[in-house]
């Protein structure tokens, strides 16, 4: 997958995950979190449906690196070249 | 390889909340509940053509669609289910009378501060710092147990405001006599006085129905009239479960929702099972009575919580029922929903499941009768009088209870004693649902949700 492919991935997870999330304003370098107010629990949906979709398995340790869509991405690429 | 990755027991709103999540996410799911329908304690019956709920007065934690953090909404997100689709009736407003005094309130907390200042003058300030005291207090971090009668004693300075804040705190999810942890007051406080009570526009039917639908649609198998009869292990694991008929289904891990006590009992969980048996439990009198005769009763309120008496006396009684506290519900009094005919009044109130359990099968009925009588009677010195005007009546007890949701000795809030991380001696069985430490519908579900976050998914 290319890095474009990988954050429209992430963008309809989210998407799917939380009705309400606004995109338009979302800066790509800043916390997702705290930018579309999601707690935890909807992080962690994040993690599994990766895992669902692409049988990745995301350590908790490792987890701090899902922290900014781009810091997703960079993470994701090397993982998910060969899909 | 098992059959299920993930059996659950019991089909109530922990339960099923639990196997939206785990099949959500492609986990092989069974959902075994004994009844023939969903819901557990929170279930809906039909009679005579009426449909009629069983645990749900209200649903707490109100909040608008639009409020991410608001628990309603990260239960509607965790479970995948549209909340913009999920109508929501507000309260019209509820009461607490205690030893002949009065509180307004409602979903906006102003209306609360407001009665107090009325009725308590001078304790407003002191309110208004317990509010946001409540506000900041993280009641879901690992401590020991505190007092939460002391909490507010020490707050408000005032015992009687103390004790009329309580009863509905403790009516509405207090497993403990006397007394309720810090904790829970604190999640009891903000579903009830900051978020407040609504209903959902159709019933527990349809709202089960809902969730049922969910479930398959993930992928998930329920199965009705299939009571569990052993969890079965092997060595120092749990490896299935054993229906009453007989047939065993092997699982990898098991969620129960079945309560500690019944937990214990099915898994031959070694320990002290009465350290765990609750004994709050309740007797309910539904009563549905024509709408042409209702003019004289109270309109303007969706629920009343009263006692009598200046001290709060929240414990199992000595005799059957104690009439002289309790809840009077009207189910239909929410904005919006349109006039029902027959209207319907339900009341609550504390019995005791001992004496109720060692009544003979021919004087459980007229029992059942008398203790109806008075509960009604009771209400009627509130509400105003709809004996004669009643056209169907029904009552269940703590027996009742029991044996439709196989809460040991009918204890609605299970054990006084929680286990919050759901963990028993099996590294692969977990408790969800009332004894896990969650109150009421939303908590319910909140509980199967994070019990599966935490030790399925991950």
């Amino acid at each position: 997958m290319t890095r474009d492919e990988i954050k429209d991935v992430l963008l309809e997870i989210i998407a799917d995950i939380d009705e309400e999330a606004d995109f338009a304003r979302l800066d790509a370098d800043a916390p997702l979190r705290d930018q579309l107010d999601l707690d935890s629990m909807d992080f962690l949906d994040i993690v599994m449906e990766l895992r669902k979709r692409y049988k990745l398995h995301i350590p908790e340790e490792e987890y701090p690196q899902l922290a900014t869509l781009t810091s997703c991405v960079n993470y994701l690429e090397p993982k998910l070249q060969h899909v | 390889m098992a059959a299920y990755q993930l059996v659950i027991i019991g089909g109530g709103l922990s339960g099923l909340a639990a196997g939206i999540r785990a099949a959500r996410f492609g986990i092989k799911t069974l959902i075994v509940e004994q009844h023939s329908l969903p819901g557990g304690l929170n279930s809906f019956y039909v009679r005579q053509g009426h449909l009629l709920e069983t645990g749900l007065h209200a649903m707490t934690n109100c909040a608008p669609a639009n409020d991410k953090q608001a628990p309603l909404n990260r239960l509607f997100r965790q479970l995948r289910l549209p909340r913009r689709e999920f109508p929501c009736h507000e309260q019209i407003g509820s009461e607490i009378r205690f030893g002949g005094r009065s509180l307004l309130f409602g979903n906006d907390p102003a209306i609360l501060e407001a009665s107090i200042d009325r009725v308590f003058p001078g304790r407003i300030d002191r309110f208004r710092r317990l509010r946001q005291e409540i506000a900041e207090y993280d009641p879901f971090a690992a401590g020991p147990w505190r007092s939460g009668r002391q909490f507010l004693a020490d707050h408000l300075d005032d015992p009687d405001l103390a004790d009329t804040l309580l009863l509905p705190l403790m009516i509405y999810g207090n497993a403990e006599e006397e007394d309720m942890d810090l904790g829970q007051l604190v999640i009891m406080f903000r579903a009830v006085f900051e978020e407040g009570f609504f209903r959902p526009a159709a019933t527990m039917r349809e709202f089960l129905g809902l969730l049922v639908q969910q479930f398959r649609d993930f992928g998930g198998e329920i199965r009705f009239r299939s009571p569990v009869e052993s969890i079965v292990s092997d060595r120092d694991r749990v490896v299935g479960v054993l229906l009453a008929g007989g047939e065993m289904l092997g699982a990898d891990a098991v969620v129960s929702t079945a309560g500690i006590p019944e937990t214990m009992r099915l898994s031959g969980w070694p320990g002290e099972v009465d350290r765990y048996v609750g004994r709050m439990s309740f007797m309910e009198t539904i009563s549905l009575v024509s709408r042409a005769r209702t003019a004289t009763l109270t309109r303007d309120r969706t629920i009343i919580f009263y006692h009598h008496g200046d001290r709060l006396q929240y414990r199992r009684p000595s005799g059957y029922l104690d009439p002289t506290w309790g809840v009077i519900c009207f189910p239909g009094n929410f904005l919006g929903l349109p006039p029902e005919d027959p209207v319907q009044i339900r009341t609550t109130n504390a019995a005791s499941y001992p004496l109720w359990k060692a009544l003979s099968a021919e004087s459980y009925e007229s029992v059942k009768r008398r203790w109806t009588e008075a509960a009604v009677s009771a209400s009627e010195e509130i509400v105003g009088n709809y004996r004669s005007s009643i056209v169907y009546q029904d009552s269940f007890t703590p027996v009742t209870i029991e044996r439709f949701t196989r809460k040991a000795e009918g204890a609605v809030y299970g054990s006084a004693v929680k286990i919050k991380d759901g963990v028993t001696p099996w590294p692969n069985l977990f408790l969800a649902g009332t004894d896990q430490g969650y109150l009421g519908i939303v908590g319910a579900m909140l509980s199967g949700i994070t019990m599966v976050n935490r030790h399925i998914l991950r």
